[in-house]
């Protein structure tokens, strides 16, 4: 048994045994991407770097062995600094987007590219269930949104973008059975929301998914806002608010309509609520006497997580805002869920986090190809029949089909993503000379291989070669200009004749993800 | 090509470890790796595709597409580099029209690219084509050496050697056939005395010597009569040879004497000052000069340089050759063990680490095999001892690593040779056959019962490989890829088992010690570096070349005294010292005494021990980004620091030279080389931000002008632009000789540079008598 100390703690390690595994032992878990306990390792991501006490060098920990006598620290400062470093270096090459641009551009962060697989595969019900978990309206921001989306969409310099605005009205339109959420247990905890517009209604939605009992209280008698007020019909029925209204009713919103608030209405509602949500849409003078921080027009809310001066009271959609914007007032409803769930259960109130995005940027003209090798070649497909019109069944899977898939496969299991996030790093720090061109490599339905989202652990690499693949993959090349590649131009199906499931598991990030 | 392939790898094996000799032995029939061929030998061996494309890739040595007829090779080591190295690369571009990627020329005649090093620093800028190397080119001169190469290549093949009588000697001749001698002429020198020897009947020895060091002087050859003192003859041409020989020796016969004679004054009466012309050449060792190179020197490594034949046995028996050997088997390992770690002798290779201790370690290791690696495979620009001394004293080496192999109990041993070093392979295995043949290699040496064989294997092309694990990986058959240390080799090294490595100079000294005793070396030198240092001077000097000085001399000695001072009496501005893992030593700390310590504390290092002297004309921040770019191309790509980080820093790098770069990115910069050195896993990447960082720390203000846009030499392509002066004469010399039509010819009038066409590739400021083309 060999003694050494891990941050100041005695630990006792095996002959042999690295000082990752020692750590990990101890409770010690030190990040690594390249490091993989059933290859031989390779020292390469360097995210694993100690620093040995005494001389302040920093060393690998996935290949440094434990030693009697060692003193080791696994976090501190410098070495956080370090990693990061190392994630920054790693990510001023990585070509690709964790998010696809059109998600990351829309203000409620539609999973926007599943819903168009679905779609294209005709999944209308299931596509309809992703499109809710992030706004509550569908068919009506199906036909009113401005679709900041669809100016995101790589898609757009080729030919046109992608009809996403079309797609979620269709979704929402052409779904059969009504859409299943997941719900909470009632948690007995209730919110008041002031205001039944498309703010109040998304957040009464999610808190009732939340487990919460929400109460909307509305001055008219019918819910719906400036959406069924101030919109006219022909740019939006009715009748389809007054659908996706009911939906939200049937999660069990509580429904007061026709109820003025004022000053001491809203006292009594905060007495008598664990949480107030303000979504009255406007601000006006009449609201001075409830006592929100606000600049005459606009109540003046914490970013995030949309607190105001008053204790547990919120303001969401268009109140805070001097820009009017539907989306983003259900977007903002979504969240404030979130941010009360944080208030009950005693957590820091910082409203919904967002993981760490990568962006690729603009695609150059010679990589158009490349991403069309994703989407069908069809040109942007428009409704038949009369005008404003949706589509048919046949159509919006024809025009789902054009969608690239710019997301990432990986995007919850991809280690570049969660170290970048935990240790903050920018993907633009290092950002210095043109990134390489990027390539997708497809094996249909079996995996995708992306050069540019490599980090050259070489995982793949040991891996093919330990499972005696004929051909498996190989460095080709030295430096900077390494890339991973399947010997004599073979094609993937060639590389992979046994192990394509095994690589796409142990690849750290999405360069190599099932199709 | 089956049967080729076949042929090739009976001769290899087909073990894994065989596959760079194969690949090696596949281009040099094919003249590139054909992907058929790769394929074949896949079918033929244990070696895989993945393993096969993997390692074909990594060295630079193989080419995947033919090559021309020729390879035209620009060195664009550091020497070369500092005197207008890429000028001369553009210019061959530019005259064999390649575009773009392109390496070939349209007719497939000449294939150009870069090498790192020929190791003739002296005549530097240098261009190979095939085995003929052109020293001091300019762009205006590129396009004269192709076509001299083709005029050469039309003449045909040589004549054959001549056989001289070896009894009844008049004297003997020395030539020198060190790489840069071969590359400044010597090969000519040798023939044109052998024409001479025949054609006078001459009863001299012709003897070939390795490097003089005076490479400076080169081609050199010595001539020794019996009884005088010998007469050195330098930068002698071919055809003065038969004036040098016949002025010293007589010819054989009275008939051949009179015709000789009578030919001699034809062509005396042709040019008549011939006699005094080759009084030129003659140098004395006595002159101040040349006592000057000598003079602080202490050959110990390269003891008897000049006049040993490499590969001579009876000769280097006859100046004490063996005796450390044989002294050291009367001891026990032990003992010698002790009289290494009491010479206090530290690493030549770099680092310094105490020989004796490594040499320990390796003995305490309980293993029925060990094996023992000369590090040969010396790839910093501007630094050739390593194939000096390979070259020129290869029975020294031997002698060393047999000593070593008897103290750490090795079983076999290697030689690891750089690819580009074709000369120094070749002696070395003339000097294993000799070894061999006369007992000192093989079962039972000299009868003590001690076996140890020693065999080569040649590099393929890849820096990194000298660092010591990628070296074992390299020597195994795998990519250079280096892996973390401890383990260290002297616990497991090749094959897993003990291994001791050690740099080609250490084992040069090692006989020294062992024959003169420990307590000679290490009076020499100073308190923590011991012994004496060969250093490849050349850059801005006026006497560059190969010199072995102690430990402890001051910079300031080496350039002045050994070195003759700056060249064109120009100021000293730094040296750069210890290659792509060193820095600058500014000249205001020229007289700090050089050790391992000194060097580390100015935050350069040793290295392998090149020196390039750079004036006020260089340019820090260029030379700064030139050595970033060989470690950034030389990166094996294994961990992030160093393949991502040194390209982050060369991309900075690159700005700076183009004048954008902002104070901020200065900053980034300078943490970068700082995690960059902290976070890498080998020596490479470690020691790669050093050249940056000591630059930035003696020469901040010039990376700030870069800033502000401003190259304050001029060096900088980019910031600068080609002007003429008031002085112009009109004479037209430029307009006719730039290559773009940059400047219209008109006659008598002040010229004009166009400067949208302008490529500055240098050529008219070269060529203009009146020094009136100006950068700024």
């Amino acid at each position: 048994m060999i003694k050494l100390k891990i941050n100041d703690k005695n630990i006792q390690a095996t002959e042999g045994e690295s000082l990752l595994e020692a750590s990990a032992k101890a409770g010690f878990m030190i990040p690594t991407m390249c490091h993989n306990g059933e290859l031989e390792h390779f020292t390469s991501c360097m995210l694993c770097l100690v620093k040995e006490k005494t001389s302040g060098k920093l060393f690998p920990s996935c290949t440094a062995r434990a030693m009697e006598g060692m003193d080791i620290i696994t976090h501190d400062e410098e070495i956080a600094e370090a990693r990061k470093v190392a994630l920054e270096l790693l990510l001023s090459e990585h070509a690709g987007d964790c998010e696809a641009p059109c998600r990351v551009s829309c203000p409620a962060f539609m999973d926007i590219p599943l819903m168009n697989r679905l779609n294209a595969a005709g999944q209308f019900d299931e596509a309809l269930e992703v499109v809710m978990k992030d706004i509550a309206l569908p068919g009506v921001l199906g036909r009113i949104c401005p679709a900041p989306c669809e100016g995101a969409c790589k898609r757009k310099p080729i030919d046109e973008a992608v009809s996403i605005c079309l797609l979620k009205r269709a979704a929402a339109d052409l779904h059969e059975k009504s859409p299943e959420f997941d719900k909470n247990q009632p948690n007995g905890k209730r919110v008041a929301i002031i205001g039944a517009g498309p703010a109040g209604l998304s957040a009464a939605f999610y808190l009732q998914l939340k487990g919460f009992q929400a109460v909307v209280h509305d001055k008219n008698t019918k819910a719906g806002g400036a959406l069924m007020h101030a919109i006219p019909d022909e740019k939006l029925d009715k009748t389809v608010l007054a659908k996706e209204i009911e939906i939200i009713e049937k999660t069990g919103v509580e429904f007061k309509t026709g109820v003025e608030i004022d000053a001491e209405a809203f006292g009594k509602l905060r007495e008598e609520f664990g949480a107030v949500v303000v979504a009255t849409g406007d601000y006006s003078p009449h609201m001075d006497p409830w006592g929100l921080e606000n600049n005459g027009r606009q109540v003046l809310v914490k970013k995030g997580s949309f607190l105001t001066n008053l204790d547990r009271v919120f303001a969401v959609g268009n109140v805070n805002r001097s820009v009017k914007l539907a989306i983003r007032s259900a977007a903002q409803g979504k969240e404030v869920a979130t941010a009360i769930d944080q208030l009950f259960n005693e957590e820091p109130v910082t409203g919904e986090s967002r993981m760490f995005n990568s962006t690729l940027g603009r695609l150059l003209p010679e990589e158009f190809g490349e991403y069309m090798k994703e989407g069908s070649k069809e040109k942007r497909q428009h409704p038949t029949g009369e005008k404003r019109a949706g589509y048919d069944r046949e159509l919006a899977q024809k025009e789902a089909a054009r969608c690239l898939h710019c997301d990432c496969r990986k995007p919850d299991s991809c280690k570049l993503r969660i170290f970048a996030g935990e240790y903050q790093a920018s993907k633009k720090r290092f950002a210095y000379s043109e990134r390489k061109p990027l390539k997708k490599i497809i094996q249909q339905n079996v995996l995708v291989y992306e050069p540019g989202k490599c980090i050259k652990c070489g995982i793949c690499v040991r891996l093919t070669a330990k499972q005696k693949e004929r051909f498996g993959l190989t460095f080709i090349g030295r430096g900077f200009d390494v890339e991973i590649g399947i010997p004599f131009g073979k094609n993937l199906e060639e590389a992979f004749e046994k192990t394509a499931k095994e690589v796409v598991e142990a690849c750290p990030t999405g360069a190599l993800a099932g199709f | 090509m089956q049967n080729t392939i076949e042929h090739i790898i009976q001769n290899h094996g087909t073990a894994k470890e065989a596959v760079i000799p194969i690949l090696q032995a596949i281009q040099k029939e094919f003249n590139y790796l054909p992907e058929e061929a790769l394929e074949m030998v896949c079918g033929f061996t244990e070696i895989t595709p993945a393993e096969i494309v993997g390692v074909a890739s990594f060295y630079s040595q193989f080419r995947f597409k033919p090559a021309g007829k020729h390879m035209v090779k620009v060195c664009v080591g550091t020497a070369c580099h500092v005197k207008g190295a890429d000028l001369v690369y553009d210019s061959l571009k530019r005259v064999l029209k390649l575009e773009g990627d392109n390496d070939t020329d349209p007719d497939g005649v000449f294939t150009l690219e870069k090498v790192s090093c020929l190791g003739c620093c002296s005549l530097a800028p240098a261009v190979q084509i095939d085995d003929v190397t052109y020293g001091h080119v300019t762009p205006g001169t590129s396009k004269n050496i192709l076509v001299d190469f083709i005029e050469r290549n039309n003449k045909g093949a040589r004549k054959d050697k001549v056989v001289v009588d070896a009894g009844n000697l008049q004297g003997e001749v020395r030539i020198g056939l060190g790489s840069c001698c071969i590359a400044s002429g010597s090969e000519e020198i040798r023939q044109a005395v052998e024409e001479t020897v025949a054609k006078d009947a001459l009863n001299i020895h012709i003897k070939h010597v390795g490097c003089v060091g005076m490479c400076h002087q080169v081609p050199l050859i010595e001539v020794v009569e019996p009884e005088k003192p010998t007469r050195l003859y330098a930068k002698v041409q071919p055809g003065d040879i038969r004036y040098i020989l016949e002025k010293h020796f007589r010819p054989q016969g009275f008939f051949k004497k009179l015709k000789t004679s009578f030919e001699a004054m034809v062509e005396t009466i042709q040019d008549d000052s011939r006699w005094e012309g080759i009084e030129k050449y003659s140098i004395d060792v006595r002159e101040k000069h040349v006592a000057a190179f000598l003079g602080e020197q202490i050959p110990i490594a390269t003891e008897f340089r000049g006049i040993i034949n490499p590969s001579d046995m009876d000769e280097y028996l006859s100046r004490g050759g063996f005796s450390g050997l044989k002294k050291s088997l009367e001891l026990s390992p032990g003992e010698i063990i002790e009289e290494v770690i009491r010479s206090g002798i530290r690493g030549r290779g770099g680092a310094g680490f105490p020989t004796g201790a490594k040499w320990k370690m390796v003995a305490q290791q309980n293993s029925s095999e060990k094996y023992l690696i000369c590090n040969g495979d010396e790839g910093d620009p501007g630094a050739f001892m390593d194939r000096m001394l390979l070259e020129s004293y290869p029975l020294r080496i031997v002698e060393g690593m047999l000593i070593a192999a008897r103290a750490v109990g090795a079983t076999l041993g290697y030689f690891y040779i750089r690819a580009e070093y074709p000369l120094a392979v070749l002696r070395v295995r003339e000097a294993l056959e000799v070894c061999r043949e006369k007992g000192y290699l093989g079962k039972n040496i000299l009868g003590s019962g001690f076996d140890f064989d020693i065999r080569i294997k040649e590099g393929a092309g890849a820096f990194v490989c000298g660092e010591e694990t990628a070296l074992i990986a390299s020597m195994e058959g795998r990519r250079g890829f280096p892996v973390f240390r401890p383990p260290y080799p002297a616990e497991s090294g090749l094959w897993g088992k003990p291994t001791l490595i050690n740099n080609t100079e250490t084992f040069s000294q090692i006989p020294w010690i062992m024959s003169q005793g420990a307590d000679k070396f290490a009076i020499i030198g100073t308190e923590k570096s011991k012994g004496t240092k060969v250093f490849a001077l050349a850059g801005k000097i006026n006497r560059g070349g190969l010199i072995e000085v102690p430990m402890g001399i001051t910079l300031r000695q080496i350039v002045e005294d050994i070195g003759g001072g700056v060249q064109n009496g120009k100021k000293l501005k730094a040296v750069q010292i210890g290659g792509p893992s060193g820095g600058c030593i500014p000249h205001f700390l020229a007289d700090k005494p050089i050790d391992f310590e000194s060097l580390d504390e100015a935050g350069a290092m040793m290295g392998s021990g090149g020196l390039v002297v750079l004036d006020e004309t260089d340019c820090m921040v260029d030379i700064a980004r030139y050595f970033l770019s060989f470690t950034q191309d030389e990166s094996c790509g294994k961990c992030t620091f160093c393949r991502t980080g040194t390209r982050r820093m060369l991309d900075i790098m690159e700005r700076l030279c183009e004048g954008k770069a902002s104070e901020k990115d200065l900053e980034e910069l300078e943490t970068l080389a700082g995690w960059t050195k902290k976070g890498s896993l080998c020596g490479l990447g470690k020691t790669a931000p050093n050249p940056i960082l000591s630059t930035l720390r003696f020469f901040r203000e010039e990376y700030l002008a870069h800033v502000n846009g401003k190259c304050p030499t001029g060096k900088c392509k980019s910031l600068v632009e080609y002007s003429v002066g008031e002085n112009c004469i009109g004479c037209t010399i430029c307009a006719q000789q730039c290559p773009v039509d940059a400047i219209a010819f008109n006659p008598h009038q002040r010229h004009e540079i166009d400067t949208t066409l302008c490529t500055k590739c240098d050529i008219c400021r070269q060529a203009c008598p009146v020094e009136a083309i100006s950068t700024g």
